[in-house]
């Protein structure tokens, strides 16, 4: 495939994720079964969906934690998977597209063996050329910006979940990404460190990070996002802004998802 | 039955000179087995079919087979066919290389024992293949064999003692001689067991520090 003619095909507008009709199989279990999603250059968009929706797979193919089987994703006028790029060429191409995106997973991930300060310092230095004077007066202030710039020299190990959380976020802002993947940042915290995170989340918001948001929690989801997903079953059941899908979904699966969510909350 | 440590006293140069050579044997041997064992254990891992089937074998038969006679392959047989190793070399490499077996597999456990977040955390950041292992889980791996690693060489500072067999001047060896000359076989070879358990002493002590420096980096 000519790759050239490929980019600048999606680069219009303001078009930051073009995701289209994206297929995922785990053997014959259909994970995602045709998805369509647009996000704009400083829109949040948030995924709601039970679990076993495909939500998270979804996220994940978006950073070729999965490989899709069908369908294409964009972006910034990039093509992320490339069928017909194998072995090196593949590697190369993923380790570029990807320092464009910054994963915050459920379980953090820190590098344990690693400061805080060399968690979040060694990528912009080894992939960016960074020097460490430079790379690490830059990480201190992304420290700071999640309220951690006192935990420089901590271990991971020695930190509470929700600044784990944080830290992981300055680890994927280093590499200045042009849009920010959480796939259930909070889920694996303890209720009262979710707001130290979600405080975090509502920062970059405020300040247009585009960000692309797998969560549980219906309130953040509403809080913060210009635009609401709701999975079920490996399909985009409904979409809309978080006033409508909230308060007046059309959908009969939506409207049981929040009344079971609104319930447990 | 009198005990007289007196001919241990006055030949103490013989069993230092002895002390020094276990030493000597035990560092290289260590660095062989080690470096050695972490470059099998990637290969096995990650390499290629052609190279990783061939070291695969190379581990089940040092494993399956004694030290005694790998040694003894070494010096005698392949001196036979006209490969003639000096014996201080020989025994390093014999027990660098059988050692380096043990390794290659402790490593490569704690490898497979890396979460897979890890390797996801590293690839989404941007690092490549080799980058991810180089920077993230090799060290982590390292850090968790250490106390199995440690035990090996504890093993294998006592197997020194093996290379007495191809004539390699090291500390049995050299209290065998003494003992020749003296006719004190007990009180040398009690003195020889109460080195062997200083250095061991000295090596546990100074792994647990290590390890203790290390914890809460896992």
């Amino acid at each position: 495939m000519d790759v050239e003619s490929e980019v600048g095909k999606n680069t219009s507008a303001n078009l930051m994720l073009d995701i289209i009709n994206v297929k995922k199989a785990f053997g014959d279990l259909e994970v995602l079964k045709g998805i369509d999603l647009q996000v704009t250059r400083g829109q949040i968009v948030s995924i709601i969906g039970s679990s076993g929706s495909g939500k998270s797979t979804l996220l994940r193919s978006i950073n070729h934690l999965e490989t899709i089987d069908d369908g294409e994703i964009w972006l910034d006028g990039m093509r992320v998977n490339q069928p017909d790029m194998k072995g090196l060429e593949f590697e190369r191409h993923i380790n570029s597209v990807r320092q464009n995106m910054g994963m915050v997973f459920q379980q953090f991930n820190l590098f344990p063996h690693l400061s805080t300060m060399d968690n979040v310092r060694l990528a912009p230095m080894k992939l960016k050329g960074m020097e460490k004077r430079e790379a690490t007066q830059y990480c201190m202030e992304l420290l700071a910006k999640v309220g951690l710039e006192d935990k420089a020299e901590t271990f991971p190990a020695n930190l509470s979940g929700g600044q784990k959380q944080r830290v992981a976020i300055a680890r994927a802002l280093a590499m200045k990404p042009k849009v920010m993947l959480f796939d259930e940042a909070t889920s694996a915290l303890d209720p009262e460190l979710v707001d130290e995170v979600n405080l975090v989340m509502k920062q970059l918001a405020s300040e247009h990070m585009t960000m692309l948001i797998v969560t549980h929690e219906m309130n953040f989801a509403s809080e913060v996002s210009d635009h609401v997903l709701f999975m079920d079953q490996g399909v985009v059941c409904e979409e809309g802004p978080p006033n409508q899908l909230f308060s007046n979904p059309k959908e009969e699966r939506t409207r049981s998802f929040l009344k079971k969510h609104l319930q447990q909350n | 039955m009198n005990f007289d440590f007196t001919p241990v006293w006055e030949n103490i140069p013989t069993l230092l000179t002895g002390t020094g050579y276990t030493l000597l044997i035990a560092l290289f041997a260590a660095i062989i087995s080690l470096v050695g064992g972490l470059a099998v254990s990637l290969t096995t891992l990650y390499g290629k079919k052609i190279f990783s089937y061939p070291l695969r074998f190379f581990i089940w038969l040092f494993m399956g087979t004694p030290l005694l006679l790998q040694l003894y392959l070494l010096y005698f047989g392949l001196g036979q066919v006209g490969i003639l190793i000096p014996a201080l070399l020989t025994g390093i490499l014999g027990l660098g290389i059988h050692y380096m077996a043990y390794n290659a597999d402790i490593f490569r456990a704690t490898i497979l024992s890396i979460e897979k977040g890890q390797t996801e955390a590293a690839r989404s950041l941007g690092f490549g293949r080799m980058q991810t292992l180089w920077f993230f889980i090799v060290p982590q791996a390292i850090f968790r064999a250490l106390p199995q690693l440690g035990n090996n060489m504890i093993i294998m500072l006592k197997d020194t003692s093996v290379l007495s067999v191809i004539g390699v001047t090291e500390l049995v060896l050299n209290a065998q001689f003494e003992i020749a000359n003296t006719f004190r076989p007990f009180e040398f070879y009690i003195s020889v067991a109460v080195i062997y358990y200083f250095l061991n002493l000295i090596l546990e002590t100074s792994l647990n520090l290590f390890e203790k420096k290390l914890e809460g980096r896992r």
